[in-house]
């Protein structure tokens, strides 16, 4: 149970890495909140000060959540847990990776 | 804006469990890493495998709460027109912290199991403990860095 546990914990790490990086990029619609006038709006895009942090953190949550589900109910995987994890962390390097580049070239 | 009133203490707030979810995260990075070399602590592990999730969920928590206040009063009067670079160190911050929780709470489930996990469980726990911690401790000094430069 406890390798299977973390097999889903990994699979979810790799989703929430995925689902984070994916709608800022390709400008998938999420929640947006105005800080201002207290509305949501569900759109790709919106000038500031309209906020897209929570809805791509809602929906990284939700991808990680569902990932997690369906982990644990799946039957349990032979991929050696070196390379699971080394594929999950590898997919939060990317973000990281795309991140730092987005801060390096504001320098 | 909502919690606008009272945006300074809950930033004094912000800062104290923000060293609370450092110093737990880290604690459980060192109890894992220490487990995956073979010096067995399973308590210690499964008591910081709920600390430090919880620290780190009420310190997020209270990092979305702040966040309005922020945009308008610092990003939009000021970072957006003579610090841009500010903007992105702090989006930068935000996305490690996002990050991090993912990575902590997933560690700290698996740790948490009672059985004894195998050697590949525990180092894989321990990456995954190690990283989340070092996300935190990154996102925790921007976050000091900026708060620096214009507090809310």
């Amino acid at each position: 149970m406890s390798e299977r546990l973390l097999r889903a914990g990994l699979f979810a790490v790799a989703a929430f890495a995925i689902g984070y990086l994916l709608p800022g990029t390709q400008q998938l619609p999420v929640f947006f909140y105005h800080p201002v006038r207290r509305v949501i709006a569900f759109t790709g895009a919106a000038p500031s000060p309209w906020m897209r942090y929570y809805g791509d953190l809602f929906y990284a949550a939700c991808v990680a959540l569902l990932a997690f589900g369906i982990a644990l109910k799946l039957p349990p995987r032979k991929t050696p847990l070196a390379i699971a994890t080394g594929t999950a962390l590898s997919l939060v390097a990317l973000d990281v990776l795309f991140y730092l580049s987005r801060l390096l070239a504001s320098v | 804006m909502i919690f606008e009133s009272i945006a300074r203490p809950m930033l004094v707030l912000h800062a104290i469990v923000g060293f609370t979810a450092v110093f737990s995260t880290t604690h459980h990075a060192a109890y894992s890493l220490l487990s995956a070399l073979g010096r067995q602590n399973q308590r210690a592990l499964r008591r910081f495998g709920w600390i430090a999730p919880s620290a780190l969920i009420v310190q997020v928590l209270l990092g979305l709460a702040l966040y309005p206040t922020y945009r308008v009063r610092v990003r939009a009067a000021d970072f957006e027109h003579n610090a841009p670079f500010f903007t992105q160190l702090f989006d930068f911050k935000e996305h490690l912290a996002a990050l991090s929780l993912a990575l902590v709470i997933a560690a700290a489930l698996a740790a948490r199991i009672k059985e004894l996990p195998s050697k590949e469980a525990r180092w894989s726990i321990a990456a995954l403990s190690c990283t989340g911690a070092l996300f935190v401790w990154t996102a925790a000094v921007l976050g000091l860095c900026v708060t620096a430069k214009h507090p809310v």
